[in-house]
C-alpha cells in the first residue's frame, strides 16, 4: 500500500518484505492442515476482501491521525499494527447474528459488522447524528450486534459473558465475541467474567490481544509467567496465533467461533502483536522512548498489511489488483470522513445532548436543579 | 391480602414475575441450591431450574457484570447481593455500566437489571459487615434505588423495580427479613418508583426517612405522641427517582423537618433532602432540617457502642424537640 510518512510508524514507511518472514507467514498457513484446508480454498475474491478490511482499518486510524494533526479531534486511540487482529477475529463472526464488543483499538469492528465507517468518525466528532447522538467517541450499534466499548480495561469481560449467558439461556447458536488486552488480562474484573463463562460453558470467544504494552508498561513489567498459557487455568480450549497473520487470525478464530456454536464455548484465541504507535496519539513519543527501539524494529518488519501484500503476490493477485482496491477504500474512506465532517454542521441542542434519553433514574429533580 | 414475612413477600414478588415473563432470571451467591443466604429465594431453584436460578463464584464484579451484559440483549436479570457490602466490589460495573449505557449509547441500550439484598446494619457484624449503601448507588445518574420498609412495600417495589427497564437497586433490611405484615396476593400489585408513602400522618413535625429507619420513625411518633406532639412520619420509599412533591408538601404542613438515616451524615441522603427543602421550601421552615444518622465513624463491634452509633428513636424524639424548640 501507499505509506504515508508523516502519519505511518518510521518502520512503515520504506517497508519492504522480509522473504523470511513471508515464508514463515505462508507456512503458518500451510503447516496445518486444517488452516491450510480453509485458507487454500478461498478465492481471489476472498482474498482480497481481507485486505480491503485490512486497508480500511489502517486508513480509518491515519484519517483519525489527520484530524489530530489538524485539531479536528483532541485525540485518537488507534490500532496501528494491529488490524489484523480486529479483522480476522470479527470477520469470523456471522453480522446480524454474533454480537461483539471491541475495544476503542479495534474500531474496525464497528464496520466489519456493518456500521457505516462515517459513523464511527462521527462518534469521534460527537455530532447530533451520530449512532449514539454524539454522546460518545466509543461507538456501537446493537441492532449490528456491537456492543460499544467500555471504556476501561477488563469490564468488557463479565458483560461479553453475560451477552452469552443470554444467548445460551435462549437456545440461539449465537456467538458473542470480545477482545482482552494483555493488560487487562491482569484485572480481577477480567478473571472473574472469563471464570464464570467457563463455569457456565457460555458460547464466548475471548481474543487475548497481547500487544506487548498496557498504556505504558511493558508486558514484561506487568505479568510473570507465559500468557499464552492464561487460558489453561480456566479449563479452557486455546489457540495461539500470530497476530499479525490476518488470515491465520481468521482461522484460528473462526475454529473458537464454531466450538462455541456447537455447545463447546468458551474459547480463547492468544493474539501476539505489537502497538505501533502510543496509547493514543498524544504520547506516541513516549513509547518509542519508553520501549527498545528494537521492539519497534522487530514488529515493524511484520506490518500487517505488507506481510499480506507479498503473501497475496504469493498466491497470484497482481499488483494492480492490488492497487485497484487501494484506490477504492482510499476514496471510500476519505469520503466517509468527509460525510462525517459535514454533520458537524448541524447544529447540537445542548437541552437534547445532555438529557434527552437519559434514564429516569437520573432526571425528575435532578433535571430541575441542572446547572445554570 | 395476607400476612407474610418481607421475606416471603420478595419471594413471592421474584416467583410471581419470573411466572409472568421468561426472561427474568435470579443470579448471585447461594441463591440456587442454598436458597439464599438469608433464604429470600427458597424454592426458586427446584421451580424454575438452574438455567434461571443461577448460583454464582464469589465474585460481585464478575457476576454483576454478567448481569449488565446479558440485559444489555434482552433479559432482565435479578442480581442479589448477599449484601450491599459486598456490592462495592460491583461498582464499576453498576456505575460505569448500568447506569451509563442508556445514555452513552444515545438510547440505543437499555439495561433493564435489579441489583437486590440487604443493606445497613444487622447486628455485631463489624465495620466492613454494616454500612448503608443508598449514596454509592444514587449518587450516579442512571441507577434507581428504592428502599422497602415493610413486606407490602417489599413485594409493591421489587416488582416495579423487575419491570423497570433502567437499573434499579433494591436495598433491603437483614433484620427487616422476618418483618410480618399484610400484603395484597393480587399478581399486579406493583408500587410505582418515585412515590412516597405517609406511614403516620401527623402535623406538627416531619420525620422523612427510608428504607429499615421508618421504623424507628415510626417509634419515635409514638414517643413523641405520649407528649402530645403530633409527628408525621414520611417515608420516601425511593431515593431515585425522588418524590419532591410529597416531601414539600409535608414540609409545608408541618413546617419542621427531621431527616433519619441509617447511613453516615457526611454527604449523606439527609444532606440531599435537607438541601432540596432549603431551595424549594425555605419559605415554608420554622427551624432548620436536622438530621439523626449513623455517628461519622466506621460500625463498632461491640454491642453498647454499636447501639450507641446507631440512630434510635430516643435521637429522633430528641431531633424533633429541637425543631419545635421544646
Amino acid at each position: 500500500m501507499r505509506r504515508y510518512p508523516a502519519y505511518d510508524p518510521p518502520e512503515y514507511v520504506d517497508w519492504e518484505a522480509d522473504p523470511e518472514l513471508v515464508r514463515a507467514y505462508r507456512s503458518a498457513l500451510e503447516d496445518d492442515a486444517e488452516v491450510a484446508g480453509l485458507v487454500g480454498s478461498f478465492d481471489e475474491a476472498t482474498l482480497l476482501s481481507f485486505y480491503r478490511d485490512l486497508l480500511t482499518a489502517r486508513l480509518h486510524d491515519i484519517s483519525l491521525k489527520r484530524w489530530v494533526r489538524q485539531g479536528v479531534i483532541s485525540k485518537a486511540w488507534l490500532g496501528t499494527g494491529e488490524e489484523a487482529v480486529t479483522v480476522g477475529a470479527v470477520r469470523a463472526l456471522e453480522p446480524g447474528r454474533d454480537v461483539v464488543t471491541p475495544m476503542i483499538r479495534n474500531a474496525a469492528a464497528c464496520y466489519l459488522m456493518g456500521m457505516p465507517l462515517a459513523d464511527l468518525f462521527r462518534a469521534y466528532l460527537a455530532t447530533p447524528d451520530g449512532p449514539n447522538g454524539g454522546r460518545d467517541l466509543h461507538v456501537g450499534d446493537p441492532g449490528r450486534g456491537v456492543i460499544q466499548p467500555i471504556s476501561h480495561m477488563g469490564t468488557n469481560a463479565p458483560v461479553i459473558a453475560g451477552v452469552a449467558l443470554a444467548f445460551k439461556r435462549r437456545g440461539e447458536p449465537k456467538v458473542a465475541l470480545t477482545f482482552i488486552g494483555d493488560g487487562a488480562s491482569r484485572t480481577g474484573e477480567c478473571h472473574e467474567g472469563v471464570n464464570f463463562a467457563a463455569v457456565q460453558r457460555l458460547p464466548a470467544v475471548f481474543v487475548l490481544q497481547n500487544n506487548q504494552v498496557a498504556l505504558g508498561t511493558r508486558a514484561a513489567h506487568h505479568t510473570v509467567g507465559d500468557l499464552r498459557r492464561w487460558p489453561d487455568q480456566y479449563g479452557l480450549p486455546s489457540k495461539v496465533v500470530d497476530g499479525n497473520n490476518v488470515l491465520a487470525m481468521y482461522a484460528a478464530t473462526r475454529a473458537a467461533v464454531e466450538l462455541c456454536r456447537g455447545g463447546g464455548g468458551p474459547a480463547v484465541v492468544v493474539a501476539e502483536t505489537f502497538r505501533m504507535g502510543g496509547h493514543a496519539t498524544h504520547d506516541e513519543r513516549e513509547a518509542r522512548e519508553t520501549f527498545p527501539a528494537e521492539l519497534f524494529e522487530h514488529w515493524g518488519r511484520r506490518d500487517p498489511i505488507g506481510l499480506y501484500e507479498a503473501y497475496l503476490a504469493e498466491r497470484g493477485v497482481t499488483a494492480d489488483r492490488l492497487q485497484q482496491i487501494e484506490e477504492e477504500v482510499t476514496t471510500a474512506v476519505e469520503a466517509a470522513a468527509e460525510e462525517a465532517l459535514r454533520s458537524r454542521e448541524i447544529p447540537v441542542d445542548p437541552e437534547r445532548a445532555l438529557y434527552d434519553g437519559v434514564s429516569e433514574g437520573g432526571v425528575l429533580h435532578g433535571l430541575a436543579v441542572r446547572p445554570v | 391480602m395476607a400476612e407474610i414475612t418481607y421475606r416471603e413477600a420478595l419471594n413471592a414478588a421474584m416467583v410471581e414475575e419470573m411466572e409472568r415473563d421468561d426472561s427474568i432470571f435470579l443470579m448471585g451467591e447461594e441463591v440456587a441450591a442454598y436458597d439464599g443466604a438469608y433464604k429470600v429465594s427458597k424454592g426458586m431453584l427446584d421451580r424454575f431450574g438452574p438455567q434461571r436460578v443461577v448460583d454464582s463464584p464469589i465474585s460481585e464484579l464478575g457476576f454483576a457484570g454478567l448481569g449488565v451484559g446479558a440485559a444489555m440483549v434482552g433479559l432482565r436479570p435479578i442480581i442479589e447481593f448477599m449484601t450491599f457490602n459486598f456490592s462495592i466490589l460491583a461498582l464499576d460495573q453498576v456505575i460505569n455500566s448500568a447506569a451509563k449505557m442508556y445514555q452513552m449509547s444515545g438510547g440505543q441500550i437499555n439495561v433493564p437489571i435489579v441489583f437486590r439484598g440487604p443493606t445497613g446494619a444487622a447486628l455485631q457484624l463489624g465495620a466492613q459487615h454494616s454500612q448503608a449503601c443508598e449514596t454509592y448507588y444514587v449518587h450516579a445518574p442512571g441507577v434507581k434505588l428504592v428502599t422497602p420498609a415493610t413486606p407490602a412495600d417489599a413485594k409493591g417495589l421489587l416488582k416495579a423495580a423487575i419491570r423497570d427497564d433502567d437499573p434499579v437497586a433494591v436495598m433491603e433490611g437483614e433484620l427487616l427479613y422476618n418483618l410480618k405484615g399484610e400484603v395484597p396476593d393480587d399478581d399486579d400489585f406493583v408500587i410505582p418508583l418515585g412515590v412516597a408513602d405517609v406511614k403516620k400522618p401527623g402535623s406538627d413535625v416531619s420525620i422523612i426517612t427510608h428504607g429499615k429507619m421508618v421504623h424507628v420513625a415510626l417509634q419515635a411518633a409514638q414517643q413523641l405522641g405520649k407528649e402530645d406532639i403530633d409527628a408525621e412520619v414520611l417515608d420516601l420509599r425511593s431515593l431515585r427517582p425522588l418524590d419532591v412533591d410529597a416531601i414539600l408538601d409535608t414540609v409545608a404542613r408541618t413546617n419542621r423537618v427531621v431527616y433519619v438515616e441509617e447511613g453516615w451524615p457526611y454527604v449523606g441522603v439527609g444532606a440531599q433532602i435537607a438541601t432540596l427543602i432549603q431551595e424549594e421550601a425555605f419559605d415554608h421552615l420554622d427551624a432548620p432540617v436536622l438530621r439523626v444518622s449513623q455517628a461519622d465513624v466506621n460500625m463498632p463491634y461491640n454491642k453498647r457502642l454499636e447501639q450507641a452509633t446507631k440512630p434510635s428513636a430516643a435521637r429522633v424524639v430528641e431531633a424533633c424537640k429541637r425543631v419545635l424548640y421544646v
